[in-house]
């Protein structure tokens, strides 16, 4: 009589257990590392250090005249302290000597770069906390790692749509498309 | 245990229900969604801090006063002034595309010599010891340089002029232009100064040719001064006539259209002159009984038989401007070039004949600045010398310069009878072109040496033609070039010291400050984008009307074997000769105007069937010097008896979305001299039309 294979000669459901978890481990841990690379600021820029001088977010990170955000310092600001090296910073020596001294603007690395075809604006969000997007910088005493999506080129931080949408609802702000997309 | 076929298949489920769970399916359609926002030719936006800055862009005849947007330094929109009386937030179609030039592929990069091979860039030490040497081998020779701007407002003309004339050559010329047709007819009814034209005062305003809102004057402050004598809602403050061949964008909006051709024009306001005489107006001139007698020639009958205006309309008009409080009639051309003095003459006769000389609303004089450079040509010198001119005394061998000197300017292309001008240049021996982009003229040259674009460079602008004050203001570079461009009037200053030659200053800069303390004007202010205006006019005793000019110059010659009269059509969002279609502009080029690679010349059904012509029919247009192709579109904006034709096609330079499309209708223009003043003119081009 013909031998009848079941499944239980062939290993059970093992395969297709060993299938799944294999692809649970690539997806959930192998694929994320694989999409994001890892950069670093150009300088090891301390927020810690300059809040501890009393330093408030926004003496740096300004609203300009025209109600824009500003975002970054440029050399023009930083230089007020910084025209020479005033510690011992190894970092802020590289920062006087490359950048400051050379009349360069430092590259930063921007973690929540929005997409061109979203206009969100700095000035309508005020009410909110910085911390409710942005990490708290106060304590960090050296930038975070800036994870790249290789498909995208926007960093892991930048704001999702749904993520916009959803702080829209709760705060009963209106989600119609030509709020974010001018 | 195995893996055999089936326990594969059951790892490979698994694996599959196992990546359903995980993010990689999801989280790569998202990505990839995002990825195709990015595509790497789609613009990125420039993100950083806005900021406005004051300007003038010369991309048309007249200059705009501007506000430039910045982003982080980076002009990003170029938009009317809305503080400036000269544009009041109006920008013309050329200059709006300034922020896009700047990286337009048709700029040249960089110092270019001419080789066998083509052109082959160079350093600025090489050109610039070229062109010295060169300079140098013609110095103090009589009419071996000569030298031709497109500037029509700048102080650029003062600085070009001394040079020139200190190499020992007067052959400094300016690109034909409707002011300075103007100048010179002003100067032959013996009046000084400049003048201008009070639209803003005016209630009633006839536009004789003059194409207000395209090619004459300010057009963008004329618009401008339309609208707000038009108040949406509230009756009009002012009623706009416009008399010419064809109903154009000016003609559209006005309250009247009058068709009248354009050889006609003259003769159609000296008409309205022979019925405000008729009814008792006059002018205090010597010649004005010799003028009145001759107007027995343009009876309202006569007129009609000349021009086809009938006589009732004529005689309409002539009551309007009479009963009007501030009547104004601007004569001109209705393409911004190529009229005879005659016209302007005739329109000014009519302003005196209803006394609106130097009064609200009427036309108003004014001294012109005063030149500040040493042994610069003067204004009235400017308009008394015609390019033209002297490149048909280049083709006889009358004049044989070694070196021309061409500042933004296309004369290869932009001058009528283009094709044989263009011919003429090719007999000098050292062409050098001081042009932004890369031109017809710029190919033909043996040096290029880019000058910056308007919102790189030190600029400034005195009383652009028509506007009715004496009025002044300069223009900071918004950007550093783009491009490796030097300023050329910096060079020629920088030359004049290498050849030994005293213009008196070392930089533009001084020229300008110079030339502002002598306009009166604070260079605080106008460098700001403040305009400088002086409503000071000038005394006009001692005027005569020129009659034996117009007694000559206003009858039509009209050649029966070419039928039609040519008008050419000039708008802005087509481009200029000095500037080809912007990119931008291209959409709102119509498919009437523009198919593919055909232009399109308009004739009205009447004409066409004529002519034996349908819609789309490929035809050739001929006049005794030159010929070009198109397509027909029949449209009754065009009076019986006229093919109208747009100007600003037919590019052989410039860049892919320009090059190739249409034809060049300067070819077709052709060149005749005025009777009585010698001017030469050609709005008056007579063609024929045939299939092909």
């Amino acid at each position: 009589m013909e031998e009848k294979k079941t499944s239980s000669q062939s290993g059970g459901a093992l395969p297709f257990i060993l299938g799944l978890l294999a692809a649970l481990a690539v997806g959930w841990w192998m694929f994320p590392k694989a999409l994001f690379s890892e950069s670093h600021q150009p300088i090891r820029f301390s927020h810690k250090v300059h809040a501890e001088q009393g330093m408030a977010c926004d003496d740096c990170h300004k609203m300009r005249d025209d109600g824009s955000y500003a975002g970054l310092p440029n050399n023009e600001k930083c230089g007020e302290c910084h025209s020479d090296v005033v510690g011992s910073d190894p970092a802020e020596k590289k920062f006087v000597e490359e950048y400051i001294q050379k009349s360069k603007e430092v590259p930063w690395i921007i973690y929540q770069n929005q997409p061109d075809n979203v206009y969100f604006t700095h000035s309508a969000h005020q009410a909110q906390e910085c911390t409710e997007c942005h990490p708290k910088m106060t304590d960090n005493d050296s930038p975070p790692v800036a994870r790249i999506n290789k498909i995208t080129g926007y960093t892991e931080r930048t704001l999702k749509m749904w993520q916009c949408e959803r702080c829209h609802a709760e705060n009963g702000v209106s989600n119609a498309c030509y709020v974010c997309h001018k | 245990m195995g893996l055999d076929r089936r326990a594969f298949v059951q790892l490979a489920v698994g694996g599959v229900v196992g990546t359903l769970f995980t993010p990689i399916p999801w989280k790569l359609a998202d990505d990839a969604a995002i990825w195709s926002q990015n595509w790497p030719w789609i613009a990125k936006v420039t993100k950083g801090e806005i900021a406005f800055k004051n300007a003038i862009s010369k991309f048309c005849p007249s200059g705009c006063a501007v506000s430039v947007r910045t982003v982080e330094g980076a002009p990003t929109l170029v938009q009317g002034s809305k503080d400036n009386p000269l544009s009041q937030g109006g920008v013309c179609p050329a200059c709006a595309a300034g922020a896009q030039l700047l990286y337009s592929p048709a700029r040249v990069k960089g110092p270019m010599k001419k080789t066998q091979a083509g052109f082959e860039p160079i350093t600025w030490d090489e050109a610039l010891t070229t062109l010295s040497a060169k300079l140098s081998a013609v110095k103090g020779k009589d009419g071996k340089v000569a030298m031709v701007s497109g500037d029509q407002t700048g102080t650029t003309s003062e600085v070009f002029s001394a040079f020139v004339a200190a190499l020992g050559s007067q052959d400094f010329y300016l690109m034909p232009s409707e002011g300075q047709v103007a100048g010179k007819a002003w100067s032959i009814m013996g009046g000084t100064g400049k003048v201008g034209f009070d639209l803003k005062n005016a209630d009633f305003v006839l536009l004789v040719g003059a194409d207000a809102f395209e090619s004459w004057g300010p057009m963008v402050r004329n618009k401008k001064t339309f609208g707000s004598k038009r108040p949406v809602g509230q009756p009009n403050q002012a009623t706009y006539v416009y008399a010419g061949p064809v109903r154009n964008r000016t003609a559209a909006v006005c309250d009247q259209y009058v068709p009248v051709p354009a050889d006609s024009l003259t003769a159609f306001a000296l008409g309205l002159a022979a019925q405000l005489v008729q009814a008792g107006k006059s002018i205090d001139t010597a010649d004005f009984a010799d003028f009145k007698a001759m107007l027995g020639n343009f009876s309202a009958d006569k007129v009609e038989k000349l021009s086809g205006v009938k006589a009732a309309v004529l005689a309409d008009l002539a009551k309007k401007l009479a009963s009007a409080k501030a009547p104004l009639v601007i004569a001109g051309s209705p393409f911004g070039q190529g009229e005879g003095a005659a016209t302007f003459i005739a329109g000014a006769a009519v302003n005196l004949l209803l006394g609106q000389v130097n009064k609200p609303g009427g036309m108003k004089v004014f001294a012109d600045f005063a030149p500040v450079v040493k042994g610069a040509a003067t204004a009235k010198k400017l308009t008394e010398a015609s390019f033209a001119d002297y490149l048909s005394k280049v083709e006889k061998g009358k004049a044989s310069p070694e070196v021309l000197l061409v500042y933004e300017a296309n004369p290869a292309y932009g001058l009528p009878q283009a094709e044989a001008m263009s011919k003429v240049m090719e007999k000098i021996p050292f062409v050098v072109s001081f042009s932004t982009f890369l031109d017809e003229t710029a190919q033909k040259a043996q040096l290029i040496l880019p000058n910056p674009h308007p919102l790189e460079r030190l600029d400034d602008l005195a009383t652009p033609y028509g506007y009715s004050r004496a009025a002044y203001l300069v223009s900071l570079p918004v950007i550093k070039p783009v491009a490796d461009a030097k300023p050329t009037p910096d060079l020629i200053l920088g030359l004049a010291a290498k050849l030994g030659l005293d213009l008196g200053f070392s930089t533009y800069q001084d020229v300008l400050k110079a030339k502002t303390e002598a306009v009166g004007a604070s260079w605080g202010d106008v460098s700001k984008g403040k305009l400088f205006a002086s409503d000071v006019t000038k005394d006009v005793s001692g005027l005569n009307l020129a009659t034996a000019v117009l007694a000559k110059a206003a009858i039509p010659n009209r050649d029966p074997a070419y039928p039609l009269a040519l008008a050419p059509l000039a708008q802005l969002n087509v481009g200029t000769s000095a500037l080809a279609t912007a990119p931008q502009a291209l959409v709102t080029i119509r498919d009437t105007e523009l198919l593919g690679n055909d232009m399109f010349v308009q004739v009205c059904a009447e004409t066409a069937k004529a002519n034996g012509l349908s819609q789309g029919a490929k035809v050739k247009l001929t006049s005794s010097q030159g010929e070009c192709v198109a397509r027909v579109n029949v449209s009754e904006t065009v009076m019986p008896g006229t093919v109208a034709a747009p100007l600003g096609f037919g590019r052989t330079a410039w860049d892919k979305f320009t090059r190739g499309k249409g034809d060049n209708l300067s070819k077709v223009l052709a060149l005749s001299p005025e009777p009585g003043t010698n001017v030469s003119v050609w709005s008056d081009t007579r063609v024929k039309i045939a299939k092909i």
